[in-house]
């Protein structure tokens, strides 16, 4: 078990004006899976995956990941702990404009006492399998945007981080280039051993992974795993129970 | 919510990030109003007379105000740029142009208006501060008194008024000219954002050092006799401000980031997170700010320059009259030297009387200077010098056949470069003396009536006794006998310049006081100074002041990417740490350049002013450092509020 979280709550505002965003989310990622968190909008997927992430702290619950309590450490602690064993693809992509393609891949590199060479190898890598070895030294806004979002999950991936959380990926992308991306995420699931918790509204997307975790209001409404099925059988299962999850329909 | 709730809600709003803009409006206004009040002061009218001080003032005024109103230009420009996407929001949801020009109006009117008023205030309690500060330079005494001039008040709030109706005019005009859309795009337009480096980029970057270069050599050679004519001077001081300045400006486009680049490229695309804040952030904006860094960078330097150039002055007083003198007080008449110490005698003053024996001979010094005499504006093989013998200068012993040349002064060194050893001919009446001169002194021997201001040569006394005896008429002086008065004691010095002043020798009897001539060099540099220094603290405040807000404006705009770096896991003490280097260069480029600047610039003429370079000059970098540190350390406070919030 890589992630294990319990009776996890979130709740914004003040003591006369409060809003639960997650009420009492247990949930376990074990290692090597490939996970969506699906859920209609407003229904706390994101918040989830920040209080997951440990970008935001839950109000109540525990969280652990590899075995480490994330809920009982201090905020310096916490950034040391995501920049070693996490890494993260957001829907803006979150590249630095500043730093070239290759640049903004290596970063997470910088804090392990990684030396040039090794870096390199590790770049190489990666790069090669997302596609991106030609643009290295272009800056985020000479590329276009699935190419902007392979960059950001070679910076995911290049430091081996024990999860991997992945934000609405595909949000921003065409349909070529998200299942371009998409695919590649889940060659690396396979090839890298590579633990992944994606968030997604879109069922298409959330058809690569093995296992969707269907959220409402703060809560878990059902899971579906994939097992043997075929990724258009288990599109075709998703949607169902998106059917019955109600909410706002998605036809994307 | 009425459009007048609005303005009174942004202005609440908004007053945090004025508060350095208020500030540095607030100063300057103060220091105007100081300024103008002294010009009209009734205290003054003392120094008006003993100085031209009246007409330097109001220089300065102007001056002032012309750096003010460009510095208020400048952040009300920035300040526009940040609300530009307000703007755009008003006009978005219906308010017409004239509306909105009524909001930004009303709400600069009582930020700008209110600033003044209580620059004035404090300008009217500063101004008899900056009276007492001025005549306790100076050093003349009479009584300061509160003084508010209603005539000086007037002139603060029309010409503050006209940069105020400018700047309401320039306001006006960016209103009128953006488009909805434009305006919410303002931000991002500004800033350059390609990052590679062309050949033609890397030319200009090498022409820039050169060019800074070939300025500084220059400034080097002015004064070496290279350039005889006022034309020629003039044309090499206005090329090395022109070479200086372009070249500057082609540093901080791209000599600044053709350095980062190869540092950079040397790191192959594994940058750490110090480098990644500080290296590519700077990277991508000091282009961009150009114009901006070089206009800084020379008000720097002009300001530090002039700085240290009154300041050796002021700093030199007593050198240069000692220079003069060679004792607290020198005669060159006996009687009137026995006149004035019968009244020391008198006031139970101690003292100690020299008196030199002087003859003054032709001599060949061909050998000591390296130029062809030709260069030299005089001839070097016929030199009319004092000489003195050994026994008369105390703790002198020179051998038979040697010589040594007494008050050999920085500034001498400086206009005539003489060796130290070489053979000299003295020539008398009738006979020739050959002389091994073995060392150059700095001490002051003889007044400057007996010297001409060279350096006097002291020989063995049985070589004077024969050159006294052989004397050419036609080159000695009325007198050939100084005499110095040097006091015990200092706290003396006063009292002894009022028994001097009494005696009132007529000036071609060349008795010289040297308390006088301090006193007189204070005076007259004094005015400068304090006019020079106001000046350059003002050019300090208001350069520091643009700094501060350019760098907080990318502190907002760069905090998404400090949102990016703290999501990934990056602690505030890491991006904290990578913005103090930030810090570093941004604030400590433009300062190195303009300390090297105004050192080339003192150093080329320093001499005109004072007998001392180093220790005055430092004095006034060291503060001016110190000083500008604060708004350095302002800006990474800035920083780090917006890391904190970033996420």
């Amino acid at each position: 078990m890589i992630l294990e979280a319990k009776n996890v709550y979130k709740t914004y505002g003040n003591k006369w004006n409060k809003q639960e965003v997650l009420k009492g989310i247990d949930l376990n990622v074990e290692k090597g899976e490939f996970t969506s968190i699906m859920g209609p909008s407003g229904s706390g997927k994101t918040t989830l995956l920040n209080v997951l992430s440990s970008i935001d702290r839950p109000s109540r619950g525990s969280i652990e990941i590899e075995g480490k309590a994330l809920t009982k450490m201090k905020d310096k602690q916490l950034a040391e702990f995501r920049k070693r064993h996490l890494g993260f693809i957001f829907q803006e992509y979150h590249l630095l404009d500043t730093l070239t393609v290759k640049e903004n891949i290596l970063l997470p590199l910088s804090v392990k006492k990684v030396s040039k060479r090794e870096a390199n190898e590790k770049f190489h890598a990666v790069a090669e399998e997302l596609g991106i070895t030609d643009i290295q030294d272009k800056y985020p806004n000479e590329i276009s945007g699935g190419q902007k979002q392979r960059t950001s999950a070679a910076r995911a991936f290049v430091h081996e981080p024990g999860l991997i959380f992945a934000d609405e990926p595909t949000g921003a992308l065409d349909s070529k280039s998200a299942s371009d991306l998409l695919n590649k995420l889940s060659r690396l699931n396979e090839k890298r051993k590579a633990t992944i918790l994606m968030v997604t509204h879109d069922a298409a997307a959330a058809s690569y992974s093995g296992r969707v975790i269907f959220i409402k209001d703060g809560q878990i409404y059902s899971q579906l795993h994939k097992g043997t099925e075929s990724r258009q059988d288990f599109y075709q299962a998703i949607l169902k129970t998106q059917a019955v999850l109600g909410g706002v329909q998605h036809d994307d | 919510m009425t459009i007048n709730g609005l303005i009174y809600r942004n202005f609440k709003k908004n007053l945090p990030h004025y508060a350095l803009y208020i500030f540095a409006l607030a100063f300057s206004a103060a220091l105007y109003f100081a300024f103008v009040t002294l010009q009209y002061a009734p205290s003054l009218a003392e120094v008006k007379s003993s100085v031209k001080g009246l007409a330097a003032l109001k220089v300065a005024s102007v001056l002032l105000i012309v750096i003010v109103a460009v510095f208020l230009f400048y952040a009300n420009h920035l300040f526009m740029k940040r609300r530009s996407k307000e703007i755009g929001l008003f006009q978005l949801v219906g308010m017409t142009k004239k509306e909105v020009f009524r909001i930004l109006g009303t709400e600069n009117f009582l930020l700008y208006y209110g600033s003044l008023f209580a620059g004035i205030f404090f300008g009217f309690a500063a101004s008899k501060l900056l009276m007492m500060l001025l005549l306790r330079i100076i050093q003349v005494e009479t009584k300061v008194s509160l003084y508010f001039s209603m005539k000086a008040f007037g002139q603060t709030l029309l010409v503050f008024t006209i940069i105020f109706i400018l700047i309401l005019l320039i306001n006006s005009i960016f209103i009128k000219r953006q488009t909805i859309l434009s305006l919410f795009r303002t931000v991002s337009s500004t800033e350059d954002r390609a990052g590679r480096i062309s050949k033609a980029g890397l030319l200009l970057g090498i022409i820039g050092f050169v060019c800074i270069g070939a300025g500084y050599y220059i400034s080097s050679e002015l004064f070496n006799g290279d350039f005889v004519t006022v034309r020629a001077l003039y044309t090499a001081m206005i090329s090395i401000l022109a070479l200086v300045i372009f070249g500057t400006y082609l540093f901080y486009k791209t000599s600044v980031r053709f350095v980062f680049y190869l540092i950079r490229k040397k790191k192959g695309g594994y940058l750490n997170i110090r480098d990644v804040m500080s290296l590519s952030a700077i990277m991508f904006r000091i282009r961009s700010n150009a114009v901006l860094l070089t206009i800084i960078t020379t008000v720097s330097a002009l300001a530090i320059g002039l700085l240290s150039l009154s300041y050796i002055t002021f700093y030199s007083a007593e050198e240069t009259a000692h220079n003069m003198t060679a004792a607290d007080f020198s005669f060159i008449k006996t009687n009137e030297a026995k006149q004035f110490t019968e009244r020391l005698n008198e006031n139970n003053i101690p003292y100690e009387k020299e008196e030199i024996e002087v003859v003054r001979v032709t001599a060949d010094l061909s050998s000591l200077f390296d130029k062809k005499s030709k260069d030299l504006k005089f001839d070097s093989k016929a030199v009319p010098i004092a000489v003195v013998s050994d026994a008369a200068v105390k703790g002198m012993d020179v051998k038979p056949g040697q010589a040594v040349f007494s008050g050999y002064s920085d500034a001498l060194a400086r206009f005539l470069p003489m060796k130290s050893e070489g053979m000299i001919d003295l020539t008398g009446k009738r006979k020739t003396a050959r002389l091994r001169t073995v060392a150059l002194r700095k001490d002051q021997v003889l007044s400057n009536y007996f010297s001409g201001s060279m350096p006097v040569l002291v020989t063995d006394d049985v070589l004077f006794q024969a050159l006294k005896k052989d004397t050419d008429p036609k080159i000695q002086l009325n007198s050939n006998l100084f005499t110095g008065i040097n006091l015990k004691k200092d706290e003396d010095l006063d009292k002894a310049n009022q028994l001097f002043q009494s005696l009132h020798f007529p000036s071609d009897s060349f008795a010289y006081s040297s308390p006088e001539i301090i006193k007189m060099q204070k005076e007259n540099m004094g005015v400068m100074m304090f006019i020079v220094g106001f000046l350059g603290l003002t050019f300090l405040v208001t350069s520091g002041c643009i700094l501060y807000f350019k760098q907080m404006e990318e502190s907002e705009e760069e905090k998404p990417a400090y949102t990016i770096l703290r999501k990934l896991g990056f602690t505030m003490q890491d991006l904290t740490t990578g913005i103090r280097i930030k810090q570093l260069y941004n604030f400590g480029i433009p300062l190195l350049l303009g300390l090297a600047h105004s050192y080339f610039a003192v150093k080329s003429g320093w001499f005109f002013f004072g007998s001392e370079l180093w220790t005055p000059m430092l004095i006034v970098m060291g503060l001016y450092t110190l000083f500008y540190s604060v708004f350095a350390l302002l800006s990474v406070e800035g920083f780090k509020k917006a890391i904190r919030d970033s996420l």
